[in-house]
């Protein structure tokens, strides 16, 4: 048979439950007039009663929405074919009975009509409706506060569908207001959060108890919590927590947005506040419900002195948070990222009694998340989401879903040069991971930009890069070889030597090795005219570092910013102040509640089975959670001794000037991209610059190379060793002797 | 039944007391009867009264300051004429009072009179089915009491209704003078109770 | 036999529509006693609201300490009567709508035991004198359903008070004390929507409202007629 199309309903067939059919379909099915038929629709499906059309033309359906799949109530099927065989005739009896759930309209009505009055209009509403289990039964057509009927079971139970007459017994299970209904539907298509199992534990725990099981809590005394705060940084997902956990209790959810409650006036965001608790309230009445209210630092900062209108605000929300009581039935959330900028008096007991604190997700959690968000892509067995947790430190669950999706949008858009299977490949996250970078690193005052360098663009100096990576790569790599052996990790290194001999490049060679985050400040970044600015944005520094550790902390040039305190002529200058704030937070004293990373794990030494993966992991992330700090200068010198002492910048590593042997290698890597003619000769160039440092010998093979062009006039194709040799005698090295002795004697 | 005047028809069969308390009794339902209708004949005055100030403030809100003189001219006098006949209804309710007043007086006589006869204790039997003499009394002066602070409202009412501005005010003038606030409903019930007692009305 | 049939649905039509008619008429008029009482009700919704608007306390009436509170019950006991009268022309209303609903139930009953000799064709077969049997049988579920649509909005109308006084018939007393207790209870925005019930009532009053109705009792004249 030909599809049906489906037109909208007659108005005047509103509320009938009639479908209105060609009578040759209406033959074709055995169905006469009044017929119940089942109709399924994308969505969902559709109980009505068979009716020739007017015109009795065929091809097409329209049938009124009286008694219908919840899942249809949200959105209706608007104009689209059917196929005749979605259209299937239904044995409707008379039914005995039927449970029903009343969705009215507004609270009042809700608490106010007697439940004989419900009754009787709700009976009289649905005499002559065909029914079907679980369905929703549309009464807007009625024009009345109530707006609909949920069949929340039928009796005889045998059937799925049946026919309401005036001796069926009708069963009120209970009355909602449409909001609470609407609200309800919605939770249960809520996401699916990865890494936060413990957190939403926790919270689902809290909720539950005291919104569930009131009368166990008053019977053993216990005092219900009232308030939680969620706290950790942005995008870790604490908003989309508790409208995960909401939706998976049962309960309905007020939401404050801090701008919807403040107003102009004065007294007009109290009021607005009252109102919300209000509604909280009210929704109570209905089953459990959670008052959340987001970004609350906003909503209520530390009061001040002066009369500010949030000041009030906060007095508001402390008054309302002590007038709620064990009768009121709801438990109020709030969520912040900055703890610290709360008003104090909210976090006692009795106002906000519990703080899940939600911090930058682990290896693991990272790992859990991944695999949430990628569960809906078609990605390509071969991505190794191991390895993409690792690459992602400081990558917040906002930041990964924004990975994922920028690696579907690269498959799209080379699938839209060659048209191919749709699968997300490791390579799209690589690509995407250039372009999406870990927001607890945005609006920090360290470079982030990490320019990839790799070990082999450094020539020479191979027992330094040994050393960096024993001390910056060896404990990510293989943290199970040094819990086994009892070894730490180091906590910093300092590398010292003459200037321009790679110390920086050093450094980017080992973060880039070692896939952590890079944070590197120079003494501009720091200073600031106002007192106490420096040291607060060092601090801030090291924060934004421990959030996203594993991370290197590059403290370069740290002689202009540090100094020392023995040489100091003004023994409270800013340098001396930044050394006490770097020493603390080397020590570890800086570290702030909110600060905590997944839970606390402890690691035992004995028992590590190597070849068990997640246990390997956890390993990794236990002995990674701190923050490698590298500094480096040529001044080694300057520094204070209680800088170098073991347990702060315990790797002291001498780069220094490469020797003959590093001078080639060196050049060799210069030279590596340029079309050097075949007469040159590097071992004698090496020769022949005794105490150049690395950027002597790039400068000189620079200079060859634009000799040779002035020569050639734009034309060289390659460079001679005589320009290499004229470039030579133009410079000289930037090393002295006496310097490089000087650096002989070690700092200490 | 109520619409009808109930009548004192002389019968041989009662005098003294009974003579006195039965024709009282026909006495309060008559001037029960009147009040009621003046009450209403009133409420049409001073509703109307409040209409004409209501139309003339929005007449006067409306006019330009030129005409302000004249308008008010034009529209006080019809009001002033409905408050005349308001004030003649409320004196003729109070006249009502007076009577009502009257008929307590003669009722006191009659209980004092049997007070004389019979001591403290009272007359052995019942005048009439089964309510002692004190019982009339009692009910009359509650009759007596709510319509005095009836009138008592009344007269308030008619002073202050030509000169409020408010609404709302006026509005609860207005329901104050049709609802008799202080004539309760009861207060027909105890009158039915009377005349039952007195004979009046078939037991 | 399908023929048989068909006359025998035409004869049951005739009598629904007849009855359809007649129940139209009391419905009309019941509902023209309505409005003068809904009214009152309104007036006296009006009345409530100036009493609560008005601090007696600050006008000449200071000197009746319990004016307020014995005004109040006065107009309560205003309002049940009005109610009482109301209430029975519900009934009235009821029972019209019942008569339909029965009348109704029953030829779709009668429909349903002739299936198996009546075809679709049978069934919608038309002429300019006689529609056919299955746009009469929609033309009075139509009907049934207008009438039944409307009833419950006209309760609704009364819903504030109604809850009060119809649903609890408890002993005289006992009623008005515990309205009485409603009243103080009621908030404004009771009382405008008491107010506005004369309104509401109006707007069910105007002719669209029953046109459909009329309209098919004149389609069906006809046939009505064609006996």
């Amino acid at each position: 048979m030909e599809p049906l199309r489906l037109l909208s309903v007659d108005p005047s067939d509103r509320g009938s439950q009639r479908c209105r059919l060609g009578p040759g379909m209406m033959s074709a099915l055995g169905v006469h007039l009044g017929s119940p038929l089942l109709v399924s629709v994308p969505g969902g499906s559709c109980l009505c009663t068979a009716w020739p059309r007017a015109d009795l033309a065929e091809g097409f359906l329209q049938m009124d929405l009286k008694c219908f799949s919840p899942s249809l109530l949200s959105q209706l099927p608007s104009h689209l074919s059917l196929d005749p065989a979605q259209v299937s005739p239904v044995i409707c009896s008379k039914l005995k009975g039927v449970r029903i759930t009343v969705i009215v309209q507004s609270v009042n009505f809700r608490k106010r009509t007697p439940h004989r009055l419900v009754h009787e209009l709700v009976k009289d509403m649905l005499k002559g409706v065909c029914v079907h289990d679980g369905f929703v039964i549309n009464l807007e057509d009625f024009d009345t506060e109530i707006k609909y009927v949920v069949i929340e079971s039928i009796s005889p139970e045998s059937d799925s569908a049946g026919f309401i007459t005036s001796k069926t017994a009708v069963e009120i299970a209970g009355i909602q207001t449409l909001r609470h209904y609407r609200s309800q539907l919605q939770d249960r298509h809520t996401v699916q959060l990865g890494g936060l199992e413990e957190v939403s534990a926790s919270l689902r725990e809290m909720l539950k108890l005291p919104l569930l099981y009131p009368s166990t809590l008053s019977s053993l005394g216990v005092s219900c919590p009232r308030g939680v705060l969620l706290v950790g940084p942005p995008g870790v997902g604490k908003t989309l927590l508790v409208r995960q956990v909401v939706g998976e209790v049962g309960a309905c959810l007020v939401v404050v947005r801090g701008p919807e409650v403040v107003g102009a006036r004065p007294g007009e965001s109290e009021e607005a506040l009252r109102a919300v608790f209000e509604r909280a309230r009210s929704a109570a009445d209905e089953g459990p419900c959670v008052l959340f209210l987001d970004e609350l630092d906003s909503l209520c900062p530390r009061r001040t002195s002066s009369s500010a209108p949030e000041n009030r605000l906060v007095a508001q929300l402390l008054t309302l948070m002590d007038g709620m009581n064990q009768s009121d039935r709801f438990l109020i959330v709030g969520a912040t990222n900055r703890p610290d900028s709360l008003d104090p008096a909210l976090r006692r007991p009795g106002r906000f009694d519990r703080e899940v604190i939600i911090g930058a997700p682990t290896l693991q959690q990272r790992k859990a998340i991944l695999s949430v968000l990628c569960e809906r892509m078609p990605v390509c067995p071969s991505v190794n989401l191991t390895e993409l947790a690792q690459t992602t430190t400081g990558y917040v669950g906002a930041d990964l879903s924004a990975l994922c999706r920028e690696a579907a949008m690269h498959a799209i858009r080379e699938d839209s040069k060659c048209s191919g299977e749709q699968l997300v490949s490791m390579k799209h996250f690589h690509e995407a991971l250039k372009s999406v970078r870990p927001s607890c690193l945005r609006s920090s005052m360290g470079r982030t930009e990490l320019s990839p360098v790799t070990w082999e663009q450094i020539g020479g100096l191979d027992d330094v890069k040994l050393k960096l990576s024993q001390s910056i790569e060896w404990p990510m790599a293989h943290p199970e070889a040094f819990v086994r052996l009892g070894l730490c990790r180091p906590r910093g290194v300092l590398l010292y030597g003459p200037p321009g001999c790679a110390k920086t490049t050093l450094v980017k060679a080992a973060a880039t090795s070692s896939n952590c985050a890079f944070l590197s400040v120079s003494g501009a970044d720091l200073y600031s005219p106002y007192v106490g600015d420096s040291e607060k944005a060092l601090a801030q520094l090291f924060h934004q570092a421990r959030a996203c550790a594993p991370s290197i902390l590059f403290l370069d040039e740290i002689d202009s910013l540090i100094g020392s305190r023995s040489h100091s002529q003004t023994p409270n200058s800013v340098q001396t102040r930044l050394l006490s704030v770097l020493l603390n937070e080397m020590d570890g004293i800086g570290l702030k509640t909110h600060e905590r990373r997944g839970t606390e794990k402890i690691l035992q030494a004995e028992g590590v089975e190597e070849s068990h993966t997640p246990e390997q992991l956890d390993c990794q992330e236990v002995c990674n959670k701190d923050v490698m700090v590298v500094a480096a200068t040529n001044r080694p010198d300057c520094l204070d001794s209680a800088l170098l002492r073991p347990g702060r910048l315990d790797h002291i590593i001498y780069v220094p000037p490469p020797d003959q042997e590093a001078r080639l290698a060196v050049l060799k890597v210069c030279t590596k991209c340029m079309p050097v003619g075949a007469d040159v000769r590097l071992e004698d160039l090496a020769a022949k610059t005794e105490l150049f440092s690395g950027a002597d010998l790039e400068n000189l093979c620079k200079e060859a190379a634009l000799l040779a062009l002035l020569d050639g006039n734009m034309e060289a194709s390659d460079i001679k060793h005589t320009h290499f040799l004229r470039s030579l005698s133009k410079m000289s090295s930037s090393l002295t002797e006496q310097q490089i002795n000087k650096y002989e004697t070690p700092p200490r | 039944v109520d619409e009808v005047r109930i009548t004192n028809r002389k019968s041989a069969a009662i005098t003294g007391s009974a003579r006195k308390i039965k024709d009282n009794a026909a006495d309060w339902h008559n001037m029960m009867l009147r009040w009621d209708r003046l009450n209403e004949d009133g409420f049409m005055a001073a509703a109307s009264i409040v209409n004409m100030r209501r139309s003339c403030s929005e007449r006067s809100a409306a006019a330009q300051q030129f005409f302000i003189a004249s308008t008010l001219f034009l529209t006080t006098a019809p009001c002033v004429k409905t408050s005349c006949v308001t004030s003649f209804l409320v004196s003729r309710q109070a006249a009502v009072v007076t009577k009502m007043d009257r008929l307590m007086t003669s009722q006191r006589g009659v209980e004092d009179l049997e007070a004389f006869q019979f001591g403290a204790e009272g007359r052995k039997t019942p005048l009439f089915h089964s309510w002692s003499t004190r019982e009339f009394g009692e009910i009359s002066q509650v009759l007596l009491d709510s319509f005095r602070r009836e009138l008592l409202l009344k007269q308030t009412i008619l002073q202050e209704v030509a000169h409020t501005v408010t609404s709302d005010l006026c509005m609860v003038f207005l329901s104050g003078w049709l609802h008799q606030p202080f004539i309760p409903t009861q207060s027909r019930l105890r009158l039915e109770a009377l005349l039952l007692e007195t004979g009046h009305r078939p037991l | 036999m399908s023929t048989l049939a068909v006359a025998t649905l035409h004869q049951a039509l005739r009598k629904s529509f007849a009855t359809l008619e007649s129940n139209q008429k009391v419905w009309k008029s019941v509902l023209a006693e309505c409005s003068p009482l809904m009214v009152s009700l309104g007036n006296l919704a009006e009345q409530s609201r100036a009493l609560s608007n008005v601090q007696i306390s600050n006008t000449p009436l200071r000197v009746f300490p319990d004016l307020e509170e014995r005004l109040r019950f006065k107009l309560l006991e205003a309002t049940d009567i009005v109610l009482g009268k109301l209430n029975e022309k519900m009934s009235s209303l009821q029972s019209a709508r019942d008569a339909i609903s029965n009348q109704v139930a029953a030829i779709l009953h009668l429909y349903e035991q002739n299936t198996h000799s009546l075809d679709l064709l049978a069934v919608t077969e038309r002429s300019t004198t006689t529609p056919s049997v299955a746009d009469m049988l929609e033309w009075l579920q139509d009907a049934e359903r207008h009438y039944r649509q409307q009833y419950p909005f006209l309760s609704s109308v009364l819903d504030v008070y109604v809850i009060f006084w119809y649903f609890f018939p408890l002993t005289l007393v006992f009623r008005f004390l515990r309205r009485k207790t409603l009243l103080q209870t009621l908030r404004a925005d009771d009382l405008s929507l008491l107010e506005s019930a004369p309104q509401r009532w109006n707007s069910l009053e105007s002719p669209s409202a029953e046109d459909h109705i009329t309209d098919t009792l004149c389609k069906v004249s006809f046939f009505v007629e064609s006996q």
